[in-house]
């Protein structure tokens, strides 16, 4: 028994409406790199999450180091020695790299000689060394506002290490770093196995798990699947396994007609709040026919750029539509000229959540006839575009078209915006990430939908932040580094580590 | 020069103390217009404390009286904050309605207390208690400095009181440990949840905490305005606080600035009316002048300035 | 979350579930729950004062002319109490109106008092010390009423939009500033020196009729003409808010701002009318209150109508119909409170004591909601749906 240092018993946990994790029964042997491997929804953070004491399980038992524990909160993980480095990082944006580490096991000194504050110096000293140590390089006294996605992640991971973590969990901890990044990752997760920690990677990705783990188990649809070794079971294998079905890899796609160019971007800038640039004097442009796809790690500028496009954020520069000069048109008039836009967050930007299912299919059009006349709205239209959009697009909702969109899943919002955004006849669509948090058939069925789009003679504007869905998609690549865009090319030209080193700055010669 | 130095000061401290406590809360998260409700109810309990101690008779013993009601007024301000505490943290209702509702209570509350109090205590429902006066000293040598002297002359007893206080909070909430996860609440409670903090806790001793100080303040000026208690304790200042603390950026320091400001401001005003001895309607144009300056300096400043990034956010374990 | 295996609840939970647990009816039983809880707590309060609560409630209800007193003064009955009742629910009505607007944007109207003072103020200088007559001076007062307030509803608003300045504090200044203003003018211009409140108005310009001798009932009562007005005016509100383009984009705005930028609605635009449309409901409030139900202002006061209108608000969900039974019941708790504070010794504050208390637990609506939902998931009867079918649908980022 003692060779497990975790185990998770018959754990099922229930949340309104589902089963997260149904009778799910996983062992984790001391000093091993453990994946769980599984699609989105299919309940692997759940089960982490309740091994960090985040939620308890409805039934089942825990046992750590061989004893039944009834973890109660992450502060009693942290005292099992369990950490995790979450999806979302946990950091306080105003405060220093060491404030970060040591919040809720802050190290005494006194203020004035006798009153009890926070030691800040030696904890700076103290986290240098750690950095050191694990060769995670940070500078403790910076800021997190002002570090970059994976710096924050070397912090989560300090954090960790500064508890005197022996068993790390890390929930898709490459979904926000380039391929490079995600090498010196791995590296970072084998070092620490070979000093004796115990690693639990959740991920959907099947490479890094041949890359790294000793032992996979899959799961799908809150229930366990199996476990295997990863050294002597296939790629495929996994695959099927994870989905419930036969996979194919790899998208079709016809061969490219381009067009006349309809979406043209000259020396466009965004500012933010503070005044710094965030887009800095991009140029592109987008013809009929044609999928321009943008790369760039989180926070490149990439998000800013649609908005700026959309009219949603204020810029310096032109933007043309069809050669016409639509730079001083707000939101409504450049959607009229022809701009569809599916938004990075459906929940808080594409959707009113607290709206039925048949007003959000208006959101864009609810001010025209049929559905406006002389001011006053007229519910038979809502109700006649919503049951059409609803069979045409497969939208699936618990109460039909007068469905709250809230109590929809993420894979039938998203399909409602796509809906929406496709009826609108647009010259010019952007997706910015259109597959983020769906599952594989859900990702299946829009990638074909923008293939569509495209064989149709719609310009298209895809910003994704997976590397895999802009090789797939793209005829046309850019890559976003700092607000700049660094390389435009070809899809075919460019390789997937060419991208990847572009997306961390390196210039094209 | 020095009566505008003086009164200002006067009004200035008691209102930076009130601020403190709306920075406690809103650094801490929770939207906080409830100051005035606090403010309030803090000085109606120190008053009414005062009251059932002494049967109303004060004669000799004003002094430790002011101490008594000083502490129950806190004690009273804290009780009170709870209301807004529990709405706010665990019963997940909108914080600012329920700030409103705080300060509506509050003024329902005191008034019909007051008036039950002093039926049972006096046998006529008037709407106040007469406190003593608040003693005031001067510094014997500094006080004969020109200009800066005067901030030393007829200071209230309490002015000394609320600067230890507000040292002391200062302390609390950039040096000590609780000031840390207070502040962590504000900007970032997943990343307090994650540290094995107790967001709920915090956010709940930290309105607390605002309530005591609103109260300690709300006492002072029942003292400094009209050595009484009594409904006109509602005038506003509990919101002024509020746009100081807007001006302060939320910072304790940058709001030390604005309430003096908005002290000099109305003791300024104040003296002007008299030099020039206008008609007495004109007190009222007067009034204005704090109300007026807010309005004008949020004009200014709301846009530049930085709020907690977590206030207002209903904090849900469960979500992420 | 608890465990739900084989606990039955109790039958306290399972009547409460009985009675509140219906999803549809909760718009309605969760404000009666609040008003309960309010009267419980008021009865207690009344109870340590050594006094019968349900007196107290009969006298409410007498004082307000919905129960008969047991004598009445010559010419008065039991319709004279009720009359004058709805002479102060009228007011109540559109300032509840003002705030359920503002509040269906996302916008919190504190300052309906504010709005009121102007809006009455305005209309007493102008048309009610001119010598217009009755056809012209009622409609008048309306207008600027409608106007007075719909321009400091803008400017509240457009403060909002265009400096970020938080509603509830610029209201709030307002409210002070309005209040010294128009002091001020009214002491050193208007001023009755006997009452120490503005000159009283012509009757002409006043809306409600005082004291009509009704030969034939042998009474004599107030006719307050403006109440006419409430009913349509609720049902215009509730039109605009559910069958109208404005409407539709409030409600957005209200609901989620970066949706509706993203929808290509005007937010700055949308707060600044809705702000309008709330501050003059409030005006019209203001000119029942003042050239209605007074006919003079008291300078220096704000009337605690424009508060109460947020409790009435909150009672009635923001709902143009629920606010014209839940400004009822305001309305009879304060002008009952006169009669109950008479008839009992107990102090007349206690009416605001029991607004405050209603005010309080209906804020905590939306908590009682959320335990309701997770009482009937730790519960599960028969209403649960199938959970089998739910994940199938997938897609969850659980």
């Amino acid at each position: 028994m003692d060779e497990f240092i975790v185990e998770m018993r018959n754990i099922t946990k229930r949340f309104p409406g589902i089963v997260a994790n149904d009778d799910v029964s996983i062992a984790v042997k001391k000093g091993e790199v453990f994946a769980l491997l599984g699609e989105n929804g299919a309940g692997k953070s759940t089960l982490m999450s309740m091994l960090f004491g985040m939620y308890e399980p409805d039934e089942g038992e825990i046992l750590v180091r061989g004893e039944k524990v009834k973890i109660s909160s992450p502060a009693h993980a942290t005292q099992l020695n369990i950490g995790m480095v979450h999806q979302h990082f946990k950091l306080v944006e105003n405060y220093t790299i060491t404030e970060n580490i040591v919040l809720g096991q802050e190290p005494r000194s006194r203020f004035l000689g006798f009153l009890p504050a926070v030691d800040i110096k030696g904890s700076n000293k103290k986290i240098a060394e750690l950095s050191k140590r694990y060769g995670l390089e940070v500078d403790p006294k910076k800021k997190i506002e002002d570090i970059n996605v994976s710096t924050r992640q070397r912090v989560e991971i300090l954090k960790m290490l500064y508890r005197e973590a022996e068993i790390l969990i890390f929930d898709e901890p490459t979904a926000v770093l380039t391929p490079q990044e995600i090498d010196f990752l791995l590296d970072i997760i084998r070092g620490l196995r070979d000093s004796g920690k115990t690693i639990i990677l959740i991920t959907h990705k099947l490479e890094e798990i041949k890359k790294v783990a000793d032992r996979c188990a899959v799961l799908c649809r809150g229930k366990l699947v199996g476990v295997m070794d990863v050294a002597t079971t296939s790629t495929k294998t996994m695959a099927n396994m994870m989905v419930g079905r036969e996979v194919s890899f790899g998208i079709d796609k016809n061969p490219a007609n381009f067009g006349e160019e309809v979406l043209r971007v000259e020396k466009l800038t965004v500012k933010n709040q503070d005044g710094l640039s965030v887009v800095k004097n991009v140029s592109f442009s987008v013809r009929k026919g044609e999928i321009f796809a943008i790369a760039g790690v989180s926070g490149n500028g990439q998000t800013e750029l649609a908005d700026a496009v959309t009219g949603l954020l204020n810029s310096s520069g032109k933007v043309f539509l069809q050669g016409k000069d639509i730079s001083g048109y707000d939101v409504r008039q450049r959607t009229l000229e022809g701009i569809s836009y599916i938004p990075e967050d459906r929940q808080a930007v594409g959707l009113v959540l607290d709206f039925s299912l048949e007003e959000n299919l208006a959101l864009k059009e609810y001010f025209k006839e049929p559905f406006c006349k002389k001011g006053v709205l007229h519910s038979e239209a809502f109700d006649e575009q919503g049951e059409r959009l609803v069979k045409e697009y497969d939208i699936r909702s618990g109460q039909g078209i007068k469905t709250i969109v809230r109590s929809m899943s993420g894979g039938n919002q998203q399909k409602a915006i796509i809906a929406r955004e496709i009826e609108l006849d647009s010259r010019l669509m952007i997706f910015v990430q259109p597959t983020r948090g769906l599952d594989i058939g859900a990702i299946e069925n829009i990638h074909k939908q923008i293939l569509a789009l495209r064989d149709a003679g719609k310009a298209i504007l895809l910003i994704s932040l997976e590397l895999d869905e802009i090789i797939g998609l793209a005829d046309t690549i850019g890559v976003m580094y700092s607000g700049e865009m660094l390389n435009i090319a070809p899809a075919e030209t460019l390789s997937t580590n060419q991208v990847g080193e572009y997306m961390m700055g390196v210039k094209a010669v | 020069m020095n009566t505008v130095i003086i009164d200002g000061l006067a009004f200035a401290i008691p209102l930076f103390i009130i601020a403190i406590g709306g920075i406690y809360s809103e650094r801490s998260g929770v939207t906080n217009l409830a100051l005035e409700g606090f403010l309030g109810f803090g000085a109606f309990f120190g008053a009414a404390a005062v009251m059932v101690l002494t049967g109303g008779n004060l004669a000799g013993i004003e002094i430790p009286m002011f101490f008594a009601a000083l502490a129950f007024a806190m004690i009273g301000g804290a009780l009170f904050a709870m209301l807004h505490a529990l709405l706010c943290v665990p019963f997940k209702a909108n914080q600012v309605i329920s700030g409103v509702v705080i300060n509506i209570l509050a003024t329902a509350l005191t008034a019909f207390f007051t008036s039950q109090i002093n039926t049972y205590l006096l046998g006529k429902p008037t709407n106040k208690f007469v406190l003593g006066i608040c003693e005031r000293f001067t510094v014997p040598v500094i006080s004969k400095i020109p200009v800066l002297g005067a901030f030393f002359t007829d200071v209230y007893y309490f002015i000394p009181i609320i600067i230890v206080v507000a040292l002391f909070m200062t302390y609390m909430l950039y040096k000590s440990r609780f000031g840390l996860r207070l502040r962590a609440c504000g900007d970032n409670p997943h990343a307090v949840d994650a540290a094995g903090g107790n967001v709920s806790r915090t956010r709940f001793i930290a309105v607390m905490i605002s309530g005591a100080l609103s109260g300690l303040g709300g006492i002072c000026f029942a003292y400094s305005i009209s050595s009484s208690f009594s409904p006109s304790i509602y005038a506003g200042y509990g919101f002024l606080a509020i746009a100081a603390l807007i001006f302060g950026n939320w910072k304790i320091g940058p709001t030390l600035a604005a309430c003096l400001f908005f002290g000099f401001a109305r003791s300024g005003g104040h003296q002007l009316t008299q030099t020039l001895s206008l008609p007495s309607a004109f007190q009222d144009v007067i009034s204005i002048l704090p109300y007026v300056l807010t309005l004008l300096l949020l004009v200014f400043f709301s846009s530049t300035n930085r709020a907690p990034r977590a206030l207002g956010e209903i904090y849900d374990k469960g979500k992420r | 979350m608890r465990g739900k295996d084989n606990r039955l609840p109790n039958p306290i939970t399972r009547g409460f579930l009985g009675v509140i647990g219906n999803e549809k009816r909760q718009s309605i039983s969760i404000p009666l729950f609040a008003i309960l809880l309010s009267l419980v707590a008021a009865s207690i309060v009344i109870l340590l004062l050594g006094k019968n609560p349900l007196t107290a409630i009969t006298s409410f209800l007498q004082g307000s002319g919905i129960l008969p007193k047991p004598d009445y003064a010559a010419k008065k009955s039991i319709l004279t109490d009720f009359m004058s009742m709805i002479n102060m629910w009228t007011p109540m009505i559109f300032a509840a109106l003002a705030v359920a607007v503002a509040l269906k944007t996302g916008l919190f109207n504190i300052g309906v008092s504010g709005q009121m003072l102007v809006a009455g103020f305005v209309a007493t200088i102008t048309v009610g010390y001119s010598n217009l007559p009755a056809a012209i001076a009622m409609p008048l007062v309306l207008v600027i009423g409608l106007v007075c307030g719909g321009a400091v509803g803008a400017l509240i608003g457009w403060l909002k939009h265009k400096f970020n300045i938080n509603e509830v504090v610029t209201s709030i200044m307002l409210n002070y500033i309005f209040q010294y203003v128009t002091s001020y003018f009214i002491n050193s211009y208007y001023v009755n020196p006997v009452s120490r409140q503005s000159q009283p108005i012509s009757q002409a310009a006043r809306l409600t009729l005082v004291d009509v001798n009704i030969a034939s009932l042998g009474l004599k009562m107030d006719i307050p003409l403006a109440f006419l007005l409430t009913i349509p005016v609720a049902i215009l509100v509730l039109f605009l808010l559910n069958r109208t383009r404005l409407g539709y984009e409030l409600k957005i705005v209200g609901l989620n701002q970066k949706a509706a930028k993203y929808a290509g609605i005007k937010v700055g635009r949308s707060m600044v009318s809705s702000m309008a449309i709330s501050g003059a409901l409030a005006g019209l409030a203001g000119v029942t209150l003042y050239l209605g139900y007074y006919n003079s202002i008291q300078p220096r006061v704000l009337t605690s109508v424009g508060f109460d209108s947020i409790a009435v608000c909150l009672l009635g969900n923001s709902h143009p119909i629920g606010i014209l039974f839940s400004s009822l019941l305001i309305s009879i708790i304060s002008k009952g409170s006169n009669y109950m504070s008479s008839i009992m010794g107990v102090p007349q504050e206690i009416a605001q004591v029991i607004t405050g208390l209603i005010l309080l637990f209906s804020a905590c609506g939306a908590y009682i909601r959320f335990r309701v939902a997770q009482a009937r998931e730790d519960f599960p009867g028969k209403k649960l749906k199938p959970r089998a079918q739910k994940v199938k649908e997938g897609g969850d980022e659980a």
